[in-house]
């Protein structure tokens, strides 16, 4: 999980990958964030990468919807330059997904509106619902299915966020927040996405 | 006890010492006796009561006055101030009385997860056309709202009193007042009824029809309507009292035994004095009495069946609740938040006061904090390893000269293993110490230990620089050296010593596991923990120190100067070495 690419191998033969990367023109990627992996990687407009965030797909394709912002040091996708294990399952998040820092996508599909708090993993294989929650250092298994509206707290306990589920404007709000939010980054954060154009 | 090796604790003998100072009568003097003679064996760590004796030196107080270590068990704990953990306001102790323990401001628990809720306003549409702002209490963590038992707040303050006066699904609680009004109202129609109509026709469809149409009783209404019928039934019997307020007294004694008498029987018999005759119990809704009711519960299987296990709840959200009696998530509602409180503790012997903290609530400073650590020498226990350089050129450089970190969890058994035993002083005045062990640990493996310097000295804890600036360094101690032939140590001498602390060499042979299975014939001969090792140790203390603060004011009145008295300590400690290899 925490394995880390060494750092000359990352300067030399991970930049030169644009062929298999489709970028929206108006995606935000900071300095240091790092896309690397033999199979194709798309990121949808606005989405946010932050700095040493780190979106892998040397064992399968990544595509990260759009509005999605993916926070420092978190990882989505697995396998670092063709490593790990052959079989891998692809990533797909949704719309406006949120991966907090150090928090792990490792394939799976993760619905609309879903955040990843600080630390958690979800597993290989997971499909995660839509504007689910994974509370902060929650460790979703591989291969586990999620509906809607889920919060997983508390060490592994689940409950349905009924709030949101009621109440369609209270996610309209969050979602207008999460849009706030965005234009705040590209405003703030330097783009550093013509290195990958 | 589960802590990384090595360690240290201390032990309180505050209740040895207790019960032999209480043992006074004389047909007890040979108990008296036989205890005495008790705390003359050797402290065992083994011992299930030694679990409430025995502490790390940080947990424990000291007494001046008395001279000795206070534990928790032998302090006595005050009340300084109540407060909020939340707000970090104060609560006074007269509204903690009439309140109760919990904030009345805006703090909440999340009744899920227990985490602090915070008040969120809800996005407003028509702001414009004059509709007010709706607020709501969320949790951050677990996302549970009050939107989800249909509960919204007018304002973002006062949250308490707001909650106070909405249900559960956005109705109105009624005050006491609405209560009472309440109450009398439906007391006259029922009585009105029972007037209106034959007393001999037993139709009661009319009433039957209304209690149907009607919700079940709160726990409120049953309480407030028990708490009415109790009142009046006490106003009936009693002559009316000049000295007594219009409020109701359940308090006082008489009233007290009048109550209690419904629910016991013998208590009646025994006592021979005519007592007031025993009250009426409730005997309608009114009143306060609830009726069982089989209906309730298949409608809660039902909606178990209909809703599913994520409906109910656990029993640590359903205690946490101010009624423990719901069983659904939608009946749950926000948890005031508990309030703290700041203490004050005094030796319970002389009630002298050992520790006070600031009053201000966002202080964590104290006023008075009187440590063991400051007063008593803090003994460690460290591995020697065999391989350590014979005499260390400088102090500490025994550990910096270490190859590899010493494996506490794999002492082997018959083999001598050294560990050094450091003191260090935190007095002002230098000290003499003794130590003393039996040879062998008590319990199911018996080690044997040998402290090779048992009687040594300390000095005081001055001034870091009057070391350091001390021109000609103190003529060193004799120090012992680890004979390169036989790996013995020498026996006699202290293994090193500065400023303020010394080290002694303790050998320990660890004792066999495996013997005492095979001589027990069972599998199961020894219990968790037995493979500790850990070693008592009985550390008495000599020193020359000031005579007390306020008795030194007398002497120096009459012109006698710096007097000084000879002190003495002891206590048992137990250090725990490491765990014996199972193999
Ligand atoms: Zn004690
Ligand atoms: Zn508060
Ligand atoms: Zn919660
Ligand atoms: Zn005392």
């Amino acid at each position: 999980m925490s394995t880390r690419p060494n750092p000359p191998q990352k300067r030399t033969s991970l930049l030169p990958k644009p062929k298999l990367l489709t970028l929206d023109p108006t995606v935000l990627i900071a300095q240091h964030a790092h896309l690397s992996g033999n199979n194709p990687i798309t990121i949808g407009a606005r989405t946010v990468l932050h700095p040493h965030c780190r979106i892998l797909s040397g064992n399968a394709a990544v595509v990260v919807g759009a509005g999605c912002v993916i926070f420092e040091r978190a990882r989505v996708g697995m396998g670092v330059g063709g490593m790990g294990d052959k079989q891998g399952t692809d990533t797909v998040l949704g719309k406006n997904v949120v991966v907090e820092t150090n928090g792990v996508v490792e394939g799976g599909e993760v619905g609309d509106g879903t955040v990843v708090g600080v630390g958690g993993v979800v597993g290989r294989g997971c499909v995660v619902g839509r504007y689910c929650t994974i509370a902060a250092s929650e460790i979703l298994p591989p291969y586990t299915r999620i509906p809607d509206f889920t919060v997983v707290y508390g060490g592994g306990q689940q409950r349905v966020d009924r709030t949101l589920e009621m109440r369609p404007e209270l996610v309209e709000s969050k979602m207008g927040l999460h849009e706030k939010q965005l234009d705040m980054f590209q405003r703030l954060v330097p783009n550093q996405v013509a290195k990958w154009m | 006890m589960a802590q990384s090796f090595p360690y240290t604790y201390y032990a309180c003998d505050c209740f040895d010492s207790n019960t032999t100072t209480s043992t006074k009568r004389a047909s007890q003097v040979v108990a008296a006796a036989a205890a005495t003679e008790d705390e003359e064996q050797t402290f065992d760590p083994q011992n299930p009561r030694s679990n409430y004796a025995l502490y790390p030196l940080e947990h424990l107080l000291y007494c001046e006055d008395c001279q000795q270590i206070r534990c928790p068990r032998c302090v006595l704990e005050e009340t300084l101030n109540w407060y909020c953990p939340s707000c970090l306001f104060e609560v006074p102790s007269s509204v903690v009385k009439s309140d109760g323990n919990r904030c009345t401001r805006n703090c909440f628990n999340c009744p899920i997860c227990i985490s602090p809720l915070v008040v969120n306003l809800l996005e407003n549409a028509d702001a414009d056309q004059g509709t007010p702002d709706r607020h709501i209490l969320i949790c951050p963590y677990c996302h549970w709202s009050t939107l989800e038992t249909g509960v919204e707040f007018e304002k973002h303050t006062g949250v308490y009193a707001q909650l106070a006066r909405i249900a559960n699904g956005g109705k109105h609680i009624p005050t006491s007042k609405e209560r009472d009004k309440e109450r009398e109202r439906r007391k006259e129609l029922e009585a009105r009824q029972r007037d209106s109509k034959n007393p001999l026709s037993p139709s009661s469809e009319t009433a039957a029809v209304e209690t149907e149409a009607r919700e079940p009783p709160s726990r409120d209404d049953l309480f407030s309507n028990l708490a009415a019928f109790y009142k009046s039934q006490l106003e009936a019997q009693t002559p009316a009292n000049p000295f007594s307020p219009g409020e109701m007294n359940f308090s006082s004694p008489s009233a007290y035994s009048r109550i209690m008498n419904l629910y016991s029987t013998n208590t009646a018999k025994k006592q021979k004095r005519v007592k007031p005759t025993p009250m009426r119990e409730a005997a309608s809704e009114l009143e306060g009495l609830v009726i069982y009711d089989p209906a309730s519960d298949s409608a809660a299987i039902e909606r178990i069946k209909r809703d599913g296990w994520n409906s109910t709840l656990s029993p640590t959200q359903k205690l946490a609740q101010t009624n423990p009696h719901l069983q659904f998530a939608d009946e749950l509602r926000p948890i005031p938040t508990l309030l703290c409180t700041k203490r004050s503790k005094r030796c319970r012997s002389c009630r002298h006061i050992l520790s006070k903290p600031e009053s201000k609530i966002t202080s964590t400073r104290y006023k008075i904090k009187l440590l063991a650590l400051n007063h008593i020498p803090r003994l460690s226990i460290r591995a020697l390893p065999p391989t350590n350089p014979p005499i260390p050129s400088i102090p500490g450089g025994s550990t910096a000269s270490q190859p590899q970190p010493f494996n506490y969890n794999t002492l082997r058994s018959g083999i001598p293993t050294h560990f050094l035993l450091h003191l260090s002083n935190p007095l002002f005045d230098p000290i003499r110490v003794t130590l003393a062990t039996s040879s062998t640990t008590p319990g199911k493996v018996q080690s044997r230990v040998t402290i090779l310097c048992p009687q040594f000295d300390v000095g005081a804890n001055t001034d870091v620089w009057d070391d350091a600036l001390s021109s000609s360094p103190a003529p060193m101690a004799r120090r012992s050296t680890i004979n390169a032939e036989t790996g013995q140590i020498e026996a006699g001498k202290i293994w090193d010593k500065g400023r303020n602390w010394t080290s002694v060499a303790i050998e320990v042979v660890p004792g066999f596991l495996a013997d005492l299975k095979n001589v027990s014939g069972e599998e199961d001969g020894l219990d968790e923990d037995d493979d500790l090792l850990e070693i008592p140790i009985f550390v008495r203390l000599e020193f020359e120190a000031d005579v007390h603060a306020e008795e030194r004011g007398l002497s120096d009145s009459r012109g006698s100067k710096a007097e000084r008295e000879s002190r003495e300590q002891a206590f048992w400690t137990v250090v725990g070495a490491g765990r014996i290899a199972g193999r």
